[in-house]
């Protein structure tokens, strides 16, 4: 019912080739969650390094678990690794 | 004095024995010394004996034959002496030390009160408790060492120490001994120095609470992958019959068919769909909710969302005429109005209600023309929209989408955006969240709809005075667009001129050569009066036709 029934609506001929959209405005638009939550376990580490506050360390934790959770995988894996492992004290 | 006593002081009995030897033959042997009183003694009554002649000679011969049985009786005498000098030491060394000076100050000290009081110092040590041995021990020590240095030189009698002497020291043990029975109490051992599970709660509840996230991220993630896969086995079959290329990442040289969807997160998929009479391209979006993190699924416990799947249909020019229209749930149309660029350039009106083409109450309508809107609202479209009206978030078509407004800080950007001929379609899956896999087959009417669109949107055709209203339209918004922007264009004009004459000045300054620098600069001079001339030309021409 979609299709015509005598022909067939696919033209190969007219192929595009998929481009991913201009990263320009999608980190603006897109959600701040992986950047404010990478934000705040530096913070909490500094704090819990500096003042001696184990709960500031967990809340660094924490908050470097939930950053990646909830990161675009657009960002290297490698990157990812390496930010998880120094915001842990 | 004499051999009754055997505790005497030892004196050195080389010097007494000559004494008691000359003494104990007087005693003892009366015989000897009354037989012959002239006799010397025996010791020196050979020698003599011999000077006497003949009668000295058998006189000797009576001397040898009484001084021999003297001489061995004074031996024995010596000797036995001698034995019960010794008892008193048992060491061979002490007897040389002593003096007869000494003997005075040391009548009553034995070697028995020296042992004694050390061994009252150490059973005293025994009863106490062992935390307060240190104090206590070195007070009993000191004590003890004091008892040591006092008892020779006060106790002037021979016997062994009275109870007097410990008296003190029973005494003490007692009262030590009550003393530590009552300070001391048993302190528990702080917190950080015990090695049990209690000291170290909070860590293992921060790790009970990372293992938890760290379960709920591998459970989301496997759940969304498994809804992506079962949406795109229930869609696959009508995307392999429309378009040639279904499931494309664009990093391949060639134009093939992955047939997959891309991963773009743990809770978006993709899929480019191409090769299609009429349109470019179509872009599926599969946007799950967060199931991985486990913030955002308590959040959802307070607020329930529903996955979506965004379809973004790239038309072809020539296969789309010029119109914006929109249909969708009230707040969803509302919500897009403020946000896209081109609803609120060209549909200024609050969405309507789209009873009148028998649309139900949840979903409105806007639209840049009402013959739009009687043009797109057929029968089929509305079959469409009211059977799946609970899955149908937005559809919007539109000649001049170009995405969601933007938020300049510097003001107005200083040209349109560009345009594409779009249509995008937004749909609610079933569940509100609790979604599984085969409630991916309740979309799939949903994609036939797309595709009836898609062909919809090529066939229509908007007639004469809706072009012309189109028109008018688009030209207006670009107007009302340059007008905003003419302070700021005039600006960026004005600067790139003056960039131009300085880098003209620049190139002249920096030719050597004196001969083209006056050429170029002459050049210069000639370009500015040849301006000057037209803009004189333009202000005449004006004021003629104003006149």
């Amino acid at each position: 019912m979609s299709t015509n029934s005598m022909s067939d609506p696919r033209r190969p001929n007219k192929v595009l080739r998929y481009k991913p959209p201009p990263s320009e405005s999608n980190p603006a638009l897109d959600d701040p969650t992986p950047d404010y939550m990478n934000l705040l376990g530096m913070i909490f580490s500094m704090c819990g390094l500096m003042l001696k506050l184990k709960w500031c360390a967990w809340v660094a934790v924490y908050c470097s678990f939930i950053s990646f959770a909830n990161s675009r995988s657009s960002e290297d894996t490698k990157q990812m690794m390496s930010s998880f492992i120094t915001h842990n004290p | 004095m004499g051999q009754g006593h055997r505790e005497l002081p030892e004196r050195p009995p080389a010097e007494r024995r000559p004494d008691q030897a000359r003494a104990s033959p007087e005693q003892f042997r009366p015989r000897a010394v009354t037989s012959s009183s002239q006799q010397p003694p025996p010791a020196s009554s050979c020698p003599g004996a011999g000077r006497r002649g003949a009668q000295a000679r058998t006189g000797r011969t009576l001397c040898a034959m009484k001084t021999l049985p003297a001489f061995c009786v004074v031996l024995l005498v010596l000797w036995s002496v001698s034995e019960a000098k010794f008892d008193d030491f048992e060491d061979e060394e002490d007897i040389v030390e002593y003096d007869d000076n000494d003997f005075a100050e040391f009548e009553d000290v034995t070697e028995d009160p020296a042992p004694e009081s050390p061994q009252r110092v150490v059973t005293t040590e025994d009863d106490e408790d062992e935390a307060t041995v240190e104090l206590e021990g070195q007070s009993e020590n000191q004590e003890g060492d004091f008892e040591d240095a006092d008892a020779p030189e006060g106790d002037t009698e021979n016997e062994p120490y009275d109870d007097e002497e410990f008296e003190g020291y029973e005494d003490k043990p007692d009262t030590t001994s009550s003393k530590n029975k009552d300070p001391i109490t048993i302190v528990d051992v702080p917190a950080h120095l015990q090695n049990s599970w209690e000291s170290y709660y909070l860590e293992i509840l921060m790790v009970t609470g990372l293992l938890a996230y760290i379960m709920n991220y591998i459970i989301g993630k496997n759940k969304n992958s498994r809804l992506a896969q079962a949406w795109f086995n229930t869609h696959r079959e009508l995307l392999e019959s429309n378009f040639t290329l279904v499931g494309d990442d664009g990093t391949n040289k060639e134009a093939t068919s992955t047939g997959k969807l891309n991963q773009e997160n743990e809770h978006i998929y993709n899929l480019w769909c191409s090769g299609r009479v009429c349109c470019e391209g179509m872009l599926i979006q599969l946007r799950f909710l967060k199931r991985q993190d486990l913030l955002n699924v308590l959040a959802r416990m307070m607020r329930p969302v529903s996955d979506q799947v965004q379809i973004k249909v790239t038309m072809n020019d020539e296969d789309m005429d010029t119109y914006v229209f929109a249909v969708g749930t009230r707040k969803a149309l509302v919500r897009l109005q403020k946000e896209m660029q081109d609803l609120s350039e060209f549909c200024s009106d609050k969405p309507k209600s789209g009873a009148k083409y028998g649309l139900p109450d949840s979903l409105a309508i806007l639209s840049e023309m009402g013959e739009v809107t009687e043009g797109m609202m057929d029968a089929k479209m509305v079959h469409f929209l009211t059977h799946y009206a609970d899955k149908i978030e937005s559809v919007h078509f539109s000649d001049q989408f170009s995405g969601p407004k933007i938020m300049q800080e510097e003001g107005q950007p200083l040209k349109l955006p560009e345009t594409k001929r779009t249509l995008l379609f937004t749909f609610n899956v079933p569940g509100l969240g609790n979604t599984y896999p085969k409630d991916m087959e309740a979309l799939l009417p949903l994609m036939n709809m797309v595709i009836y669109s898609i062909d919809k949107a090529r066939k229509f055709r908007l007639n004469r005075e809706g072009k012309q209203k189109a028109d008018k339209n688009r030209a207006r918004v670009e107007e009302n667009f340059l007008k905003l922007t003419h302070v700021q264009r005039q600006e960026a004009a004005q600067s790139r001129r003056e960039e131009k004459k300085r880098a003209e000045k620049e190139r002249i300054m920096n030719e050597e050569d004196p001969e083209k620098q006056r050429r170029l600069e002459e050049a210069a001079l000639r370009r500015e009066q040849k301006k000057l001339e037209k803009k004189q030309m333009k202000m005449k021409q004006i004021k003629v036709k104003a006149m």
